[in-house]
C-alpha cells in the first residue's frame, strides 16, 4: 500500500485546491469567456459616446472630465468592478455589469443607462470586457447564492445593530452611518485615490443597487477596489440579512 | 398688394432669422458627462437626454440638488452662432421704380445670443430661463431686435412619487413632434408649426413658447408620455374668461425599442391642439394717435380654431447614431370669423419629411423637405393657394470640440422656401456658413 500514499496525498491536495477555489468562488477550472467580438464593435460606438469623457479611450478611467469627479470613473483595464455578485477578487458576470449600467452607481457621477436598453446595454458591456487582458484569462466568478430574506422586524434590526458593531462598521461609516468615521482620513482606493464611505442616512438609494437583496450582495461580495471588504467570511447569511434591515434604522427624514 | 407686402416680408423673415436653439452645456459642466450623452446631434437629445429633461433635468443618481455641486458652478450657458449668410428672395416690392427686385444679401454676423439657467432644485423643484437680449444689429443683417425672455418655467416632478405627474408652469414649449428649440437647421424652422390660413386673426403658433401650464408624464424609461399645455394665445389681445384667449395642446407620444441592427428604435405620437381666439373687443381711444386701441381683458367673441395631426420617427442602424426618418402631418382648421372676409372655415394641410444621418456623434447631416397647402380657403377674395409653401433644408455639421465644458459644431446648410403670392411663386434661399457654439 506503500506506493498509493503519495497518490492518494496528491489527490487529497488536489481536493482541497479544488474545494478552497470553490469556496472563493474563483474559476481557475474554468475556462475564460471568449469575448464576442461582434458584439463589442457594436458597443464601441456607444462607449465613444456615452463612456469615454470620464473611462477615456483606453478604459483606463482617464477620460478629459476624470480631472473633475471624485470618485474617480473606474479603470476597466484592471478587471476590478465595485459591484457584482461574484465573490471578491472575481470578476463580475454580464449580469452584474447589465445591473451596474442599467442602475447607475449611486452618489457618483455614474449616470442610470436604462433607457438604452439592454440591447446596446450587452453590447457595451460586452465592449468594456475587451480592455482588461483579465477577461481572457479567468472565467467570471460564480454569483453567491441570497438565501430568502427573514422578517424586517424589531428584533433583527436589534441582532442588525450588534452586527455592525461587532464588525466595526462605524470605524468607516461613522456611529450613525453618515459615512464619517475616525477611518475616514486613512481610506484610500486601489489606485491611491482618497475615497468617502457611503452615507447611509441620506437617501435609500444604494451605491450598487437599490434593493435590500442589492446591499446583502454587497455585503457578501464587497466593493473591489475600495477600502469595503466582502464579509462573506466572517457574516453568516442570517446575520448579513439583520445589518440589511438594522440599516433602514440609519436613514434619516429628509 | 398689402397682403402680398406681408407675405413676403414673412417669408423674408422666416429666411433671415434663424431659428431659436437650446443646448444647456451646463448640465455637462454640472455632471462632468460630454454633450453627446444627451444630445443624438447638438441641440437635438437623444432618448438619454429626453429623459433627463422629462425627469426635471435629474438623473436621480444623488449628485442633482445644487448643495452636491462645488460652491463655484454656476447653472448659466450661452449659444450663439457665427458666421456668414448668404440670402437671395424674390419678389420684394419696391416702388422706385414700381414693381419687385430680388434682393441678395451677404452678411457676416452672429445669430443672436441665448443665455440659459437651468437645474433642479431640492427634490422636486426645476427650473429654465432662457434669454434673448436685443440686438442693435449684426444679426445677419436682420437689424436691431427686441430682448425676449423665450422660455422662464419652474416645473414641480414626481407629485405623488410618479413619473406620470408632473407640472411645469410659466413660459414653455408646448410637447412638439420634433422641438423646434434643439433643431439642427438655422436657416429654416418647421413652417408647419408657424402657419396661418390666408387673412386668419389667430395668433397661436405651437413653435413658439407660450405662458401656461403643462402637466405631462412619463413612464420611469420615456417608453410613454404624454402632455397637456393650457396657455395664453400669444400675442393675442386678452379676452374675457378665466383663461384669456385660450389653447389647450396637447401629445400623446410613445417608442419601442426592436433591438435589432436595422430598424432598432420605433417612436411615434398624436397631437393635438384647440384654441378660442377673441375677435371682437372694447377700446379706447389713443390721444396721441387718436386711433381706438384694444383694451386688455375686454375683447370677447372668441372663434375656435383646430390643429392636429401625427408624428412617426424611424431610427435606422442604430438608436444612437442613427438614421433618423421622421414624418410629421398636421392638419388646421379655423372657423370663418376669423379670417378677413371669411365665407367659411380656412383649412390646411401641411408635414415635413426629415432625415438625420448621424453616422458618428460628430456629425450629421441634415435633409428636410416640407409643404403646405391651404385645402380650403376662408375667403373669397384671395386664390385659394395664396400663402402655400415648399420649403427645402440641407445641412451638414462636424462638432469639433464636444466635451463637458462647451460644444462648437461647424456647420454648413442651405434652403429654399418657395411661397405663393398672387399666383406668383417667389423663392428665398439662404446659405449659412459658420460655428455654432455653446458654452
Amino acid at each position: 500500500m506503500a506506493p498509493l500514499r503519495p497518490v492518494l496525498l496528491a489527490a487529497l491536495g488536489l481536493l482541497a485546491v479544488v474545494l478552497s477555489a470553490a469556496d472563493q468562488g474563483a474559476d481557475a477550472d474554468r475556462p475564460p469567456v471568449p469575448i464576442d467580438q461582434g458584439l463589442a464593435a457594436r458597443g464601441k460606438p456607444l462607449y465613444e459616446r456615452f463612456c469615454i469623457s470620464c473611462h477615456g479611450p483606453q478604459g483606463d478611467g482617464h477620460g478629459y472630465a476624470a480631472q473633475w469627479l471624485d470618485p474617480m470613473p473606474r479603470d476597466f483595464t484592471s478587471g476590478i468592478f465595485k459591484c457584482r455578485s461574484t465573490p471578491s477578487g472575481t470578476l463580475p458576470t454580464d449580469d452584474d455589469l447589465m445591473r451596474t449600467l442599467r442602475v447607475g452607481v449611486y452618489h457618483t457621477y455614474m449616470p442610470p443607462w436604462a433607457v438604452l436598453g439592454d440591447w446596446d446595454l450587452r453590447a457595451l458591456a460586452e465592449y468594456i470586457k475587451t480592455f482588461s487582458p483579465k477577461w481572457k484569462e479567468e472565467a467570471p466568478g460564480q454569483p453567491i447564492a441570497i438565501p430568502p430574506p427573514p422578517p424586517d422586524d424589531e428584533a433583527s434590526r436589534k441582532r442588525g445593530a450588534v452586527v455592525w458593531t461587532n464588525n466595526q462598521c462605524a470605524k468607516c461609516h461613522g456611529n450613525k452611518g453618515k459615512g464619517d468615521g475616525l477611518s475616514v482620513p486613512t481610506l484610500m482606493d486601489d489606485w491611491g485615490h482618497h475615497i468617502a464611505p457611503f452615507d447611509f442616512t441620506s437617501s435609500d438609494a444604494r451605491k450598487c443597487g437599490n434593493t435590500d437583496t442589492d446591499l446583502y450582495r454587497t455585503f457578501m461580495t464587497g466593493v473591489n477596489g475600495t477600502p469595503m471588504p466582502s464579509f462573506a467570511d466572517s457574516l453568516k447569511p442570517q446575520e448579513a440579512w439583520d445589518l440589511v434591515h438594522f440599516l433602514h434604522t440609519l436613514r434619516q427624514p429628509d | 398688394m398689402k397682403v402680398r407686402v406681408l407675405v413676403v416680408a414673412a417669408a423674408a423673415l422666416a429666411v433671415l432669422l434663424p431659428g431659436p436653439a437650446q443646448a444647456i452645456p451646463a448640465f455637462a459642466r454640472k455632471y462632468n458627462v460630454a454633450c453627446s450623452t444627451c444630445h443624438e446631434a447638438w441641440p437635438k437629445l437623444n432618448d438619454f437626454g429626453q429623459l433627463f429633461r422629462d425627469n426635471g433635468y435629474r438623473m436621480n443618481r444623488g449628485k442633482d440638488n445644487p448643495t452636491e455641486q462645488p460652491g463655484a458652478y454656476w447653472p448659466i450657458a450661452m449659444r450663439t452662432t457665427v458666421g456668414y449668410q448668404y440670402a437671395e428672395q424674390e419678389g420684394v416690392p419696391v416702388d422706385q421704380p414700381p414693381g419687385t427686385t430680388t434682393t441678395k444679401n451677404g452678411t457676416f454676423g452672429f445669430a443672436g445670443l441665448d443665455i440659459l439657467t437651468a437645474g433642479a432644485l431640492g427634490e422636486q423643484f426645476s427650473w429654465l430661463v432662457v434669454y434673448t437680449p436685443g440686438l442693435g444689429s449684426a444679426g445677419f443683417g436682420t437689424g436691431p431686435s427686441d430682448g425676449d425672455l423665450e422660455s422662464a418655467f419652474v416645473g414641480y416632478h414626481r407629485i405623488f412619487g410618479t413619473p406620470f405627474l408632473n407640472v411645469r408652469v410659466g413660459k414653455h414649449a408646448p410637447d412638439l413632434p420634433v422641438d423646434e428649440h434643439r433643431i439642427l437647421t438655422l436657416t429654416q424652422g418647421y413652417n408647419v408649426y408657424h402657419f396661418h390660413p390666408q387673412g386668419s386673426a389667430a395668433t397661436f403658433e405651437p413653435g413658439s413658447n407660450q405662458a401656461g401650464v403643462e402637466i405631462y408624464g412619463h413612464s420611469e424609461l420615456d417608453a410613454l408620455r404624454y402632455s397637456v399645455s393650457v396657455m395664453t394665445e400669444n400675442d393675442a389681445i386678452f379676452s374675457k374668461n378665466w383663461v384669456s384667449s385660450p389653447v389647450v395642446w396637447g401629445r400623446l407620444s410613445g417608442k419601442v425599442l426592436l433591438n435589432n441592427g436595422i430598424l432598432p428604435e420605433v417612436k411615434g405620437g398624436v397631437f393635438g391642439s384647440a384654441g378660442w381666439h377673441p375677435v371682437q373687443a372694447l377700446t379706447q381711444t389713443d390721444p396721441a394717435t387718436g386711433e381706438p386701441v384694444p383694451v386688455s381683458g375686454a375683447a370677447y367673441s372668441n372663434q375656435p380654431y383646430q390643429k392636429y395631426g401625427a408624428d412617426l420617427h424611424l431610427l435606422f442602424f442604430s438608436n444612437v447614431n442613427p438614421l433618423d426618418i421622421t414624418g410629421v402631418i398636421m392638419f388646421g382648421n379655423e372657423d370663418q370669423a376669423l379670417i378677413t372676409d371669411g365665407v367659411r372655415s380656412a383649412q390646411w394641410i401641411g408635414g415635413f419629411v426629415e432625415i438625420n444621418w448621424v453616422p458618428t456623434f460628430n456629425w450629421a447631416i441634415i435633409g428636410r423637405w416640407e409643404r403646405i397647402r391651404t385645402t380650403q380657403a376662408g375667403s373669397d377674395t384671395l386664390p385659394q393657394n395664396e400663402g402655400d409653401l415648399t420649403a427645402l433644408t440641407l445641412g451638414v455639421r462636424y462638432t469639433v470640440e464636444f466635451s463637458n465644458r462647451m460644444a462648437a459644431t461647424v456647420l454648413l446648410e442651405g434652403s429654399q422656401v418657395t411661397t405663393t403670392v398672387s399666383g406668383t411663386k417667389p423663392k428665398g434661399s439662404t446659405v449659412l456658413a459658420g460655428i455654432d457654439f455653446a458654452f
